[in-house]
């Protein structure tokens, strides 16, 4: 007998649902993402976003997946971190599903289920995470039984910093990959502040000075080509750093912006470089979906962690390194 | 130099070789040319940080930290050619030290950074590699491609910062004495300021964080 089960995600701008099989599969993934016409996201309209498109999301992946309700063993869901008012619209439809269903629920780190689904795609077992998205950037690696954080940013995130020069340029949210499509006519780079503290980084100076040029008059292209090579190398050099001090052999690159082809070139650059494997996670895993926390549910559940509903509290500031990975250890 | 270099460890930015010149221990650091970056950020990076490493190596033995001896830079290779220090790094020695040992260690680190940061310089990678302990028991720094002169509260806090980060992710066990050693012994060479420095470093283990 498989187990089914259900993951929720709704930490930030998007909400997922997705069914998976403790054998592995991913047997359905459905979301949805909030793109504002302009401006940034207010958690506000994202949790209101989250309850109106929820159940339909939730039904679908149910649908998508060919089970029915009843087939459900477990409800996972993403308790941290985020936003509040979105995780708390998020857990409320967990703690519902699992009530009605009767089966137990469990509570997700947001930031370890990336890894976790990562793990899954590309059959490593333990590798360096570059961690980049809109709201998180984050080399993590498992030693003495959780997830450290080796590095992160300073200020913003890659993602954000990404978006935010997008729409000064008039690009509309998610910019990411327009701003990659613009670097592609490039002419010449340009010098921006390049951050690195340790394993540490900082993007707020490049995006001022990115502002700068773009108020100088210099081409978009030439801009958008000096933000990726800076800030892509940046990302590189924090990532080599992980991989030599933790003497690990995979580099795994997950989060939205993981869909970037050159940040995908560099870092596989790296890997060949200390004879290390590389993989990027897949399109459909690669952004917030349910399917990570689905799968991650799995793997707390069957070395015994779920939740009763009383203690089940989001933790909006939940960092990666406070849980214990039971079920690596 | 025609020396018979052997390499001794591939770095996350250099490799660093070890060879014997007149009967003197040596280590040749190279920073090699990635392929992966473009050219400009390459040479870059490359250039600044051999030239900084060098320029601190030799500061920082002025404020009184030992540092091994720089014998030759080359800006073309990307090279530096310095003193060999036999011993062991901090982080390698931590797990076999008693508790008492390793806060004599730790204080002694602590006092190493404060005097950098009393100098108006930060190391930019204060993390327990980057320290090593001789036979005789001195500590000795290295490592100083990230470092930076003219340091403010903000760059000392950050510098801080990293240790607890560094602490935190490979030394979790002992992480509580280790880091209240180091505020020790720092504290006590930097003055009143340290409080100053200390609340930034709080400061900025918060930000880049979900609120």
């Amino acid at each position: 007998m498989v187990l089914i089960s259900l993951g929720i995600e709704g930490t930030a701008h998007s909400f997922g649902a997705g069914i998976v099989s403790d054998d592995g599969q991913v047997k359905s993934n459905v979301w949805d993402m909030l793109t504002p016409s302009e401006g940034g996201i207010h958690p506000r309209e994202a949790s209101r976003h989250h309850s109106e498109l929820g159940p339909l999301i939730i039904q679908k992946s149910i649908a998508n997946a060919g089970i029915v309700p009843n087939d459900i063993d477990i409800v996972s869901f993403s308790r941290g971190p985020g936003l509040g008012p979105c995780l708390r619209t998020t857990a409320t439809m967990a703690r519902t599903l699992a009530l009605r269903l009767n089966v137990p629920l469990i509570g997700v780190n947001h930031c370890v289920a990336h890894i976790e689904i990562g793990c899954l795609d590309s059959g490593f077992r333990d590798p360096v995470t570059v961690y980049v998205s809109g709201g998180n950037t984050q080399t993590i690696a498992f030693s003495g039984g959780r997830f450290r954080t080796f590095g992160e940013t300073l200020d913003i995130a890659i993602g954000n910093m990404l978006d935010s020069f997008g729409r000064d340029v008039g690009m509309r949210f998610p910019a990411g990959p327009k701003i990659e499509m613009a670097s592609l006519d490039a002419s010449t780079f340009y010098e921006l502040p390049y951050s690195v503290k340790g394993m540490d980084l900082s993007y707020s100076g490049l995006l001022t000075a990115a502002r700068r040029l773009y108020s100088e008059g210099v081409a978009v292209s030439d801009i958008c080509y000096s933000i990726q090579e800076t800030a892509f190398g940046m990302l590189a050099e924090v990532a080599e750093r992980a991989l030599a001090h933790t003497k690990k052999d995979e580099i795994l690159l997950t989060g939205g912006v993981a869909k970037n082809n050159r940040l995908t070139n560099i870092l596989e650059g790296v890997a060949e470089r200390h004879d290390a494997k590389f993989h990027r996670v897949s399109p459909t895993l690669a952004g917030d979906q349910g399917a990570m926390i689905a799968w991650t549910g799995i793997l707390q559940y069957n070395a015994g962690d779920q939740i009763p509903i009383p203690d089940s509290h989001v933790l909006p500031k939940w960092r990666t390194d406070e849980q214990e990975i039971i079920w690596r250890a | 130099m025609r020396l018979n270099w052997k390499l001794m460890t591939l770095g996350a930015e250099s490799r660093i070789l070890h060879g014997v010149w007149n009967n003197q221990e040596l280590i040749l650091k190279i920073r090699p040319s990635k392929s992966y970056l473009i050219d400009t950020i390459d040479s870059m990076l490359r250039r600044s940080r051999t030239s900084r490493e060098s320029r601190m190596l030799t500061y920082a033995r002025s404020l009184g930290i030992p540092t091994p001896c720089v014998h030759w830079l080359d800006l073309e290779q990307c090279s530096i050619v310095m003193d060999f220090i036999e011993g062991d790094s901090l982080k390698n020695l931590v797990a076999n030290l008693r508790e008492e040992k390793l806060r004599i260690f730790c204080r002694a680190f602590g006092k190493l950074i404060a005097s950098l940061h009393n100098g108006d310089a930060v190391h930019g990678d204060p993390t327990t590699s980057n320290v090593i302990v001789d036979r005789t028991e001195k500590l000795w720094l290295i490592d100083f491609g990230l470092s930076e002169r003219n340091a403010t509260i903000e760059m000392k806090g950050t510098d801080l910062h990293l240790i607890y980060r560094a602490l935190e992710t490979t030394h979790w066990k002992q992480q509580e004495v280790m880091l209240q050693s180091i505020i020790e012994g720092y504290s006590s060479l930097v003055g009143p300021q340290s409080n100053l420095i200390l609340e930034r470093m709080r400061d900025i283990r918060e930000r880049g964080r979900y609120h």
